[in-house]
């Protein structure tokens, strides 16, 4: 069998982690040479990372050519909703990387070698098919995150990092429990507890507890920020370094929502019951009360901050729905949008930072008239903005008009809600377009010009954000793909999740459903 | 003859050792030598060659720890009993030695520098250290009480002195004296116990020797079943668990821990944390999986109440603290209760096993674990210079990363490892222990951990943000630190270990 696949994968996960930590120990290397190495190890995952999501959509290639093993007990494996998740990951790292290789900032051999974990982290956690290694890769991915808040980050680091710290380690040890108590519930023994074998186990199981799908739900959930464990996410977001800000509410934050579809939808039954009905309301939470609050922000990467958070309400709505009706219409979709979210709210940091490098404020109020000065950024920042609140052509749309559609079904006050979002996005997504761009340049702005004239968007600011964006907009017109890896997973999780839900009806099953892998 | 003496030739020859016994015990009676010979040293040297002597006892605990581990003589299979009875290796006995020396090496290595720094004696702090280690590693074998309490006291004696062995520092001889009531109360605790224990027992027929565990054991698992387990009995072996308890450090036989920890020299606070921790953790566990295991059921449930007090008391009291050695102090309390836990397990479900490891060597792996975690974070405070050592205030450490990157890295390493952040060994610690909770479906210990975890992040960031984040304006003249080049390599292999041994313990 053609192992060349599983090589890439592995080199993609430990190219970054293996720089990282030569830049680490090296915190004297000169400059260019770190410079050098460090792009290198941003670069080679986003290369190595659409070319994984290509081979895999290939139907020449089999799983199974995608595992190999560690030499820890948990291996590099591929999976369906995995391959875009790493392949986003992969793009949006690059343009953390990017970003951070243009910033002037102390003991930056140290700050590049933390982003390079946090990505390589990352994409642990989507290369790897054992739910240890899952565990492991996301507690590797999010440490960074925290002394890298911590020590540069912006205003208020200090309480955001800690809030960020404890909630998010109260989360991962409430999944932690969830993981554990499934596995053995399962019966698997720990070395072999991949995703399938659990997913396998849980379908036999005589009696699976309620708690443990509550435990991964809400404990997977606070790094996902749902709603109402969701707030130290905007204060987190906003005190951390740029490029800590793109990878953790563009890529981290995913990871949550994974192991909440591949663990929890699909065999704790976590939208059937009482659960399920919390789920909802937790989930309109993030769509409401969280939209409302971004209404509010007069700062704009609090209101950024806030925006993601409050796009996460059609994922989990998505995933609800999908355990709800037992179609896999609306996990294509969510899964679909948790791509398309990734490059559209790390583009949006990105320029962000742009803006504040340039007017020296983030507060909105002092913004305005920027489309003058800097006609590129200004375009950069209108395209990202339509692609978040899912303009057609960008990724985001066919995410939310899925979800929408996979809601059809529901009650009409819940479709209501639900549509009431789309304007409330608009609203404040435009406004602060218009408030930072367009209209006559305030007087801060214009004091500032006068005494430090900044010029348009520099190439490396460029090519990060085109990056995002040309990446939204390939999946935005060519749409299959994601769903030609995603939707066979979405398929199988949805039998997975209904063969669960009917369990108690019907105790003696005939064949336990196969794992679709692809 | 009279039947007395009669009895005591019976007790003598029952008593008396066989030639291959001796062999069972070399590691320890090398350690014993070794403590010797460090005096003889001290005696004899010049002056000039003084350093020779923590020298020789590193090198020979290093020989030691080979020793150890490998299959000889002196690893016999777990149900011989030798000396008549006196000794048995019930624990997995490698692991057992292995955290005692290496816990005694890597208190030596603290202690040089720091004593040679406060004008105090080396080479007899060497010796009582080497003599407590030995004590701890032969109590870990105890099969009788008679070796059990000895052992324990030629430990604890030595201990006092250990903690009060600064003697210009009132601080330290405080800690002295509250150490030596503490541990004088827990000793006669103890002692009251086996004594309950030894009447109690004693008039049952077919006993011959009530302080042996083996005959303990069988007795009351006899008793047990019929339900005739007299309540003098159960009286006894509550006081002994909570003699035991006191060594652990388990609430609410925790209070002495905080002030001593503080108080003791730094080494001895390192070597109080892990060796006699550990001591109190091997005991217990021998106890209750031992002579007592016929009470499991009555044990079981005080064990798991203990656990979550413990988790809870030790991670709250550690959040009221800003001094480290005290925030330490007071997580090595949970770090007690996370042992608690997992020895709760070996009552609810003795044939556990996670990742392939049973109870035992997780409770092993867990303190490997803690000892890496807690000699990292230690060497970290050891090359601080403090005019007082019993007062390191977490403001002290700050800027520590720009003073000394790889002071910092000890830091980072020793407090990541012990609040269990992966990849390091504690995390993998952790998970064993969780995973055998969950196996033994412990639901309220497993959320008092989960709980307790959570709450650890807190404090244990408290101390890293200080040591990470930019120094103010007024700092800016903090020297940067110098380190010894046997330092150094020290860190460097303990970090190494800590980041490479939780993936090893998993593969």
């Amino acid at each position: 069998m053609d192992t060349f696949p599983a090589t890439l994968l592995a080199l993609a996960v430990l190219a970054p982690i293996l720089v990282g930590l030569i830049l680490l120990a090296g915190r004297d290397l000169p400059r260019g040479f770190a410079s050098g190495f460090a792009f290198g190890g941003f670069a080679v995952p986003a290369v190595l990372g659409p070319w994984l999501l290509v081979l895999w959509s290939d139907p020449a290639t089999a799983p199974q050519q995608f595992e190999s093993a560690g030499f820890w007990g948990f291996g590099f494996a591929l999976n369906g909703l995995g391959a875009p998740l790493l392949a986003m990951t992969s793009l949006v790292g690059f343009a953390a990387g990017v970003k951070a290789l243009t910033q002037e900032v102390e003991s930056r051999n140290t700050y590049l070698g933390l982003i390079l974990f946090m990505l390589g982290g990352t994409l642990g956690v989507f290369g790897t098919n054992h739910l240890v290694g899952f565990y492991f890769f996301h507690e590797f991915a999010l440490i960074p995150s925290f002394i890298l808040t911590l020590f540069w980050g912006g205003e208020g680091r200090r309480p955001a990092a800690m809030q960020m710290a404890i909630y998010l380690t109260a989360g991962a040890m409430a999944s932690l429990a969830g993981i554990l108590v499934a596995i053995d519930v399962a019966g698997v023994p720990y070395g072999e507890a991949t995703f399938v074998k659990v997913a396998d186990g849980l379908q036999n199981a005589p009696h699976i507890p309620a708690a443990v799908g509550a435990l991964v739900l809400f404990g997977l959930g606070t790094l996902a920020s749902l709603f109402p464990f969701h707030s130290w996410a905007a204060p987190g977001y906003s005190a951390a370094p740029t490029p800590v800000s793109m990878l953790h509410a563009g890529a981290l934050k995913k990871f949550g929502l994974y192991g909440i579809i591949l663990l929890g939808l699909s065999s704790l039954d976590i939208a059937g019951g009482s659960l399920g009905a919390w789920f909802l309301w937790f989930a309109l939470g993030n769509v409401l009360l969280v939209g409302l609050i971004c209404l509010a922000q007069r700062d704009l990467k609090q209101l950024l901050s806030w925006s993601s958070v409050a796009h996460m309400g059609p994922v989990f709505l998505g995933i609800w729905v999908c355990g709800v009706t037992g179609q896999a219409d609306g996990l294509d979709a969510a899964a679909f949008l948790m791509v398309a979210h990734g490059l559209s709210c790390a583009a949006l940091f990105l320029l962000a930072n742009a803006v504040r490098a340039r007017a020296g404020t983030y507060r909105l109020d002092e913004l305005g008239g920027l489309a003058a000065r800097t006609p590129v950024l200004a375009a950069f920042f209108v395209a990202a903005t339509m692609a978040s609140v899912g303009l057609p052509g960008f990724g985001n749309f066919w995410g939310e008009v899925g979800v929408f559609l996979a809601l059809r079904a529901q009650p009409l006050w819940l479709q209501a809600v639900v549509a009431s979002t789309v304007v409330i996005s608009a609203v404040y997504a435009l406004r602060a377009v218009a408030a930072t761009f367009f209209g006559p340049a305030t007087e801060t702005l214009e004091k500032r010009w006068a005494v430090a004239p900044f010029g348009d968007l520099g190439w490396a600011e460029r090519a990060a954000a085109g990056v995002l964006l040309a990446a939204s907009l390939t999946i935005g017109f060519v749409p299959s793909l994601v769903t030609k890896s995603v939707n066979p997973v979405a398929a199988g999780v949805t039998t997975y999740s209904q063969h669960n839900a009917k369990a108690s009806a019907k105790p003696a099953p005939t064949k336990a459903a196969q794992p679709a892998r692809r | 003859m009279i039947p007395f003496l009669a009895n005591i030739d019976l007790a003598f020859k029952a008593l008396a050792p066989r030639s291959g016994d001796w062999q069972g015990i070399l590691p320890e009676i090398a350690v014993a030598g070794l403590a010797l010979f460090c005096l003889l040293q001290a005696m004899t040297l010049p002056k000039a060659l003084r350093y020779l002597i923590p020298a020789t006892a590193r090198i020979g605990l290093a020989l030691v720890v080979v020793m150890s581990v490998s299959s000889a003589p002196w690893t016999l299979e777990p149900d011989v009993e030798t000396f008549g009875g006196l000794l048995c290796q019930d624990l997995p006995i490698k692991g057992v030695r292995v955290v005692f020396l290496l816990s005694a090496l890597l208190t030596s290595l603290l202690a040089g520098r720091f004593l040679r720094e406060r004008d105090a004696a080396v080479a007899d702090y060497h010796h009582v250290l080497l003599v407590v280690t030995a004590a701890f590693m032969l109590l870990a074998q105890s099969n009788h009480f008679v070796t059990f309490f000895l052992a324990l006291e030629t430990a604890a004696v030595g201990l006092y002195v250990l903690v009060g062995y600064l003697r210009r520092s009132a601080a330290s001889l405080e800690a002295g004296v509250k150490y030596l009531v503490a541990g004088g109360l827990s000793s006669a605790l103890l002692l009251m116990g086996i004594v309950l224990v030894y009447g109690a027992l004693g008039a049952v027929p077919g006993v011959t020797d009530s302080l042996n565990f083996t005959q303990i054991g069988r007795t009351l698992a006899a008793q047990a079943t019929a339900g005739a387990v007299s309540p003098l009995t159960l009286a006894g072996v509550a006081l002994i668990l909570g003699g035991v308890a006191f060594k652990l450090g388990a609430f609410p036989f925790h209070a002495w821990i905080p002030d001593v920890y503080q108080g003791a020299p730094t080494p001895t606070t390192a070597f109080l944390g892990t060796a006699s921790k550990a001591a109190g953790a091997f005991t217990l566990l021998l106890l209750v999986t031992g002579p007592f295991a016929a009470l499991a059921p009555k044990i079981a449930p005080l064990l798991a109440v203990g656990a979550v007090l413990t988790l809870l008391a030790g991670n709250l009291g550690a959040l009221a603290t800003t001094d480290v050695k005290r925030t330490l102090a007071l997580s090595g309390v949970s770090h007690a209760g996370f042992i608690l836990a997992t020895i709760t397990v070996a009552l609810v479900l003795p044939d556990a096993k996670v990742f392939g490891y049973d109870v035992h060597e997780v409770v092993v792996v867990y303190l490997l674990a803690y000892v890496v975690g807690t000699f990292l974070a230690a060497q970290a405070l050891v090359a601080l210079p403090a005019l007082e050592d019993h007062r390191r205030p977490q403001l002290a450490l700050r800027g520590l990363l720009r003073r000394s990157p790889l002071v910092g890295a000890a830091l980072g390493f020793g407090i990541g490892s012990l609040a269990g952040i992966p990849p390091t060994v504690g995390f993998i610690a952790k998970l064993l222990v969780l995973a055998l909770l969950v196996a033994a479906k412990l639901w309220w210990v497993l959320g008092a951990a989960l709980v307790g975890v959570a709450i650890s992040i807190h404090y244990y960031f408290s101390i890293l943000r200080e040591a990470v984040v930019r120094p103010t304006e007024d700092d800016e003249e903090l020297a940067p630190l110098e380190l010894p080049l046997g330092t150094r390599v020290l860190v460097f292999v303990l970090a190494a270990a800590s980041l490479v041994g939780g993936l090893y313990v998993l593969g």
